[in-house]
């Protein structure tokens, strides 16, 4: 019994999912090149960045079955560090006086700047997991949300570092698609790989029977606070990356309305599948823009139609309460993958040879 | 000598006491039987042997070394294995990466795990439910699926909690010769929690009576099958489960 091509089967047979959903973002990048108006252009940019943003999420979320609220705070931290890498040294002498003097002479291209900023906001998820990862249930999920409010109060009073509540400007804007679209993908390939290693499935078994995990083995907050470091590099990324699609940024614009979007988001597409993940953003963004466009007038012959101010928010708590009801763990319960054949064969493959099982603990 | 011993081992829970100074131990290539009442404290002497449950008084020996103070995945990283009472399969998982959890949880690759995983599919012969999602196996394949999950990493002891419960005469038969094989063949200590009593005389080397937390009896089949003291135990919490178990006994 070679491991090798087993190993291949659980890598090929899963890796049908990122596949797909990375075609799914592509095709949506290329209709909006060919076709997309500007707005419609940063439409498409904020998409993917939720789906940055929500696929980092799921990793620790979707997998540990442990609720956080506060990984937006990874999202600040990783926008703060874009604009501390990437803004011209005499912006930053004013928005941020009280850097370092190398760090303020510094100037990086967006894109190493952004990695930069998803492994500053990572290293800070493993500071915090340590201590966060021993916590379960309501008790992690509650103290998940202290840490939002704590990062928020950072951000929001640490005046010569932050510029505190003032906006930050001057953050180089990046308006053509394709380096979101390659932070998406990468986030979902990110998400597979953690998926499909040890300590992800470590992890999901945890999440389904922690005592049986225990039993197998597994060091429950040892696995937890893996995805909660690679789940918090993912949303600091994506941070760095919403900091260029948009130039300007206030830590409020990384508190409570980005962590509601974002966890319904996930809870909506199904927060137990990467599918659910980026499909969950993709849907609900899409109606989103829907609704607006409808609020502010479409044109329906002489006269234009439109929706009263104010309902479309109405209508989307409407529409994701009516999608919960029906489909409680999200439209997206199973992964895309492709029809099963590599499945079929595997169940003949295995032959009932009683061969005492090889190695010792 | 090699074995895994509980030594005086005492639990209270709030002024109960689940176990008094209880003694057992467990032997490579050996199956210790371990019966009683409900409530005597079987399982609570499981979950010590397997760091769950700390004890009040006592200590837990592996090889002579004491294992008190670790977290149960750390005793299981030392060669301590067990079931639960219900199985408590990772029930949204495939059968096969039920047992590569414990691959993994001891260390192993995903790769190593999955071939380990395999092989002791086959070994266990349940080779060919290894696509099946575990919540939806029945409960007799559950039990093996469990069994077989505990036995990745070849363990040095396992410990089943009523693996047999609920099984038809000829399950419970077929689950017996799997028990034996355990030991025999992977030279792995056995403890086994089992109320039908004729079966755990016909499977054990050795059998442990507890009773209200207290070991009242210890010694080979012979021994259990003659005792008075067994045999009034039983009659004092006679259960219905346990009335026919006395038929069996005599
Ligand atoms: N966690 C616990 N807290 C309080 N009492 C417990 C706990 N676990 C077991 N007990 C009590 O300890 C006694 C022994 O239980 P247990 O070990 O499960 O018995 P058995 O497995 O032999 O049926 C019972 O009276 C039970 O109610
Ligand atoms: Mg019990």
């Amino acid at each position: 019994m070679a491991s090798f091509p087993k190993v291949k089967s659980v890598a090929l047979r899963t890796i049908s999912t990122p596949l797909i959903l990375s075609a799914v973002l592509v095709v949506l990048a290329l209709v909006t090149v060919a076709y997309g108006s500007r707005p419609f252009n940063q439409t498409m940019i904020d998409i993917f960045v939720r789906v940055i943003l929500v696929t980092g999420l799921y990793i620790f979320v979707g997998n540990s079955g442990v609720l956080s609220f506060g990984h937006i705070g990874f999202t600040c931290m990783g926008a703060y560090a874009a604009a501390w890498l990437t803004m011209p040294p005499m912006m930053k002498e004013l928005s941020f006086p009280g850097l370092p003097d190398w760090l303020k002479a510094l100037q990086l291209p967006y894109g190493p700047g952004a990695v930069l900023a998803g492994i500053f906001a990572g290293v800070f998820a493993l500071i915090f997991g340590r201590i966060l990862m021993r916590l379960s249930g309501i008790a992690a999920s509650i103290a998940t949300f202290a840490m939002l409010a704590m990062i928020n109060t950072i951000y929001a009073n640490w005046e010569s570092v932050t510029s505190a509540t003032n906006s930050v400007v001057g953050i180089p804007i990046v308006r053509t698609i394709w380096p979101y679209l390659i932070g998406a993908i990468a986030a979902v390939f990110i998400a597979w790989a953690h998926a499909i290693s040890r300590h992800g499935l470590a992890l999901r078994a945890a999440r389904d029977e922690p005592t049986a995990a225990l039993a197998s083995g597994i060091d429950i907050p040892r696995v937890r606070l893996v995805a909660f470091t690679l789940s918090g590099a993912v949303v600091g990324l994506g941070g760095a990356l919403m900091a260029h699609s948009i130039g300007v940024v206030t830590p409020d614009t990384f508190y409570l309305g980005l962590t509601f979007i974002t966890l319904s988001m996930l809870v909506v597409g199904g927060i137990g599948t990467l599918t659910g993940a980026v499909m969950g953003v993709v849907l609900l963004s899409l109606l989103i823009q829907g609704l607006r466009w409808l609020e502010r007038g479409v044109p329906v012959g002489e006269s234009t139609f439109a929706l009263p101010g104010g309902l479309q928010e109405i209508l989307l708590g409407v529409v994701m309460i009516v999608i919960l009801a029906r489909r409680p763990s999200g439209l997206f319960a199973r992964e895309f993958v492709w029809p099963a054949r590599l499945g079929a064969r595997r169940r003949n493959s295995s032959a009932a040879t009683r061969n005492v099982p090889a190695g010792d603990a | 000598m090699r074995q895994l011993e509980a030594d005086n081992i005492s639990v209270a829970f709030a002024g109960l006491k689940a176990l008094s100074e209880a003694r057992l131990s467990v032997t490579p290539g050996h199956v210790t039987g371990l019966i009683g009442p409900n409530g005597a404290g079987k399982t609570t002497l499981v979950n010590v042997l397997t760091g769950f449950q700390a004890p009040t008084e006592g200590a837990v020996k592996l090889d002579g070394e004491s294992l008190v103070g670790l977290a149960p995945h750390q005793v299981r990283r030392r060669g301590v294995a067990r079931t639960f009472q219900g199985g408590r399969l990772f029930r949204e998982l495939p059968v096969i990466d039920n047992l590569e959890v414990t691959g993994v949880g001891l260390g192993l690759s995903r790769a190593a795990a999955v071939a380990e995983a395999q092989a002791m599919l086959d070994w266990v012969g349940i080779a060919p439910l290894a696509d099946r999602i575990a919540g939806t196996l029945p409960y007799t394949d559950e039990r093996r699926v469990a069994i077989g999950r505990a036995l990745m990493g070849r363990p040095g002891y396992i410990l089943l909690d009523e693996p047999a419960a609920g099984m038809s005469a000829p399950e419970a038969a077929e689950l017996a010769a799997l028990i034996r094989r355990i030991a025999t063949e992977l030279n792995c200590g056995v403890l086994l929690i089992e109320h039908n009593v004729g079966l755990v005389l016909e499977t054990c080397d050795h059998i442990v009576v507890l009773d209200s937390g207290a070991v009242i009896e210890d010694g080979p089949p012979e021994q259990i099958r003659a005792s008075e003291t067994v045999r009034h135990a039983y009659m004092g919490t006679a259960a219905d489960s346990t009335l026919p178990v006395l038929e069996v006994m005599q």
